[in-house]
């Protein structure tokens, strides 16, 4: 299980709350061209109103990208110009039958 | 500020601790905020000299991926204004007949706050890139 890791304090175990997410919104779907744009969004808001009840002092950005399968390969990276001791980042790849999602989390901390 | 120094542990250098006055800065200048505009046609413009006629293959497109996201990041960096942290993010992908939706969304100040995207394709691949610029007070 994944957490994101922020100096030495493991802030928040990120991987958990998104891997909800996106089972309770994709669950057992097939791909659905009409239908990617809701989920995305879902996805993305539900994973954001969790983070904001942890209550901590930070700005998250969530970012989710879902893939028809075809058998076409797909690489994602980021590169992030911040402060290391503060601010960290979580992925999180899900799978059916149909469809890949990768859900990508940043937390920048804010000094208050 | 004056430089203060402090004793880390015995027989260990003593470690230089700066201490910086307070810039009493809430928040970015005016003009002086995230250009999504020009941000965009940078990464558009990286995005195609960078990729071009590349062709997408499972060993080499993991690192070019990867160093994409830098030199983004990096080009990005010299046009945009002092005091803001960057995230960048690159989806790299075989061009195909799937279908690909990237979405994101922010907690942030949506004074000071802002994101931008572009993407690229030729016959062999796709890419996609987001470079979000988060204010830091």
């Amino acid at each position: 299980s994944q957490s994101v890791a922020v100096g030495e304090h493991a802030i928040f175990s990120s991987s958990d709350t998104s891997c909800a997410c996106i089972e309770s919104v994709l669950g057992k779907a097939d791909y659905n061209h009409n239908k990617v744009n809701q989920w995305t969004a879902a996805i993305v808001e539900q994973s954001l109103t969790h983070l904001v009840k942890l209550g901590k002092t930070y700005k998250y950005i969530v970012t989710c990208a879902v893939m028809q399968k075809s058998g076409a390969g797909l690489h994602t990276a980021s590169s992030c110009f911040w402060d290391t001791t503060t601010d960290g980042t979580c992925t999180v790849r899900w799978e059916n039958r149909t469809m890949n999602c990768i859900v990508n989390v940043f937390a920048v901390a804010i000094i208050l | 500020g004056l430089p203060q120094q402090g004793r880390s542990g015995a027989g260990v250098s003593p470690i230089l601790k700066t201490r910086l006055e307070n810039t009493y800065r809430m928040g970015p200048d005016e003009g002086c905020k995230f250009n999504a505009g020009r941000v965009q046609r940078v990464l558009e413009g990286a995005l195609a000299s960078a990729l071009g006629t590349t062709v997408y293959s499972p060993q080499g497109s993991a690192l070019l991926a990867q160093s994409l996201a830098e030199l983004l990041q990096n080009q990005v960096k010299e046009v945009v204004p002092p005091r803001y942290k960057l995230v960048c993010h690159v989806l790299l992908g075989q061009q195909g007949q799937q279908s690909l939706l990237v979405a994101s969304r922010a907690l942030w100040d949506p004074e000071s706050d802002s994101f931008a995207s572009a993407t690229f394709s030729n016959v062999s691949l796709f890419a996609v890139v987001t470079v979000h610029g988060v204010y830091f007070e």
